[in-house]
């Protein structure tokens, strides 16, 4: 039991502690986490029509200049 | 027009699509706003379109392409006039989310204290955090060295935990029930 305490104290005086692990990329479970929730909630919107339309009309664009030049 | 050629077109414009979600989401995360994250990511890929020929096939595009975006996003604001770098908190003060906010987190809160990152900081960690990129491309694609780009995400990380009131504890988000509990347990 009073070993249980001991875990506990050392615990809680410990958190930070993990922050500066050598090495360890990112090692607050909380952060990274809902730094990549944030950011594939991005992700999964998917491409906008916009950029669809705006890649086909550089394409059209591309081939008539170059049916132009070979002309 | 030789068929090589096709086959290049048609892998350009096929990797560009792939990139674009996670390029968007980078977008969004450097402007805040989703408006002008769209404007940036049509800019960029008018850019990426024009210098295609600058690109070598087979190499990383997904970088190619954060480089452009992350350029043109810090020319388009030095022609506004509008201070990027803000490393001595300046801003952040500006936008200091409040302890209020503390316990569960949503994803609008996260994107306040995001927003309250000098922009340096949040591109670091974003690109080494959540867009997947190792350290070394982070580098390459903000054009500093490894170790800045680590320190960065480092400090960057510290800001988040400190605004966010998230410690190494309680880190999967106890509900405030359990808090009070845990709190009381603790408290004397």
């Amino acid at each position: 039991m009073s070993e249980d305490e001991t875990r506990n104290k050392e615990k809680m005086n410990t958190p930070q502690s993990s922050n500066f692990r050598p090495g360890a990329m990112l090692p607050n479970a909380s952060i990274s986490r809902k730094l990549r929730e944030f950011y594939d909630a991005v992700q999964e919107e998917g491409i906008p029509d916009r950029f669809l339309d705006l890649l086909e009309r550089l394409e059209e664009a591309e081939k008539s200049a170059e049916s132009a030049n070979a002309k | 027009m030789t068929t090589d050629q096709e086959n290049d077109d048609r892998a350009f414009k096929r990797d560009l699509l792939a990139s674009l979600p996670n390029l968007r989401a980078f977008a969004v995360s450097l402007t805040g706003r989703h408006d002008k994250a769209d404007d940036l990511v049509q800019d960029t890929i008018m850019k990426a379109w024009a210098n295609q020929k600058s690109f070598t096939a087979g190499t990383n595009m997904r970088a190619w392409l954060f480089t452009i975006l992350r350029n043109e996003f810090y020319s388009q604001m030095r022609k506004r006039g509008r201070e990027v770098q803000d490393s001595d908190g300046l801003f952040s003060e500006r936008f200091s989310v409040h302890p209020e906010q503390y316990g569960r987190l949503d994803l609008q809160d996260f994107r306040k204290a995001l927003d309250t990152l000098p922009d340096d900081q949040r591109e670091a960690i974003i690109l080494v955090g959540a867009a997947g990129f190792a350290y070394e491309e982070a580098a390459t694609i903000c054009g500093c060295a490894v170790g800045t780009i680590k320190s960065r995400v480092s400090r960057a990380r510290t800001r988040l935990q400190e605004i966010l009131g998230v410690s190494g504890e309680g880190d999967f988000g106890p509900d405030p029930g359990d808090a009070a509990i845990t709190a009381r347990a603790f408290g004397s």
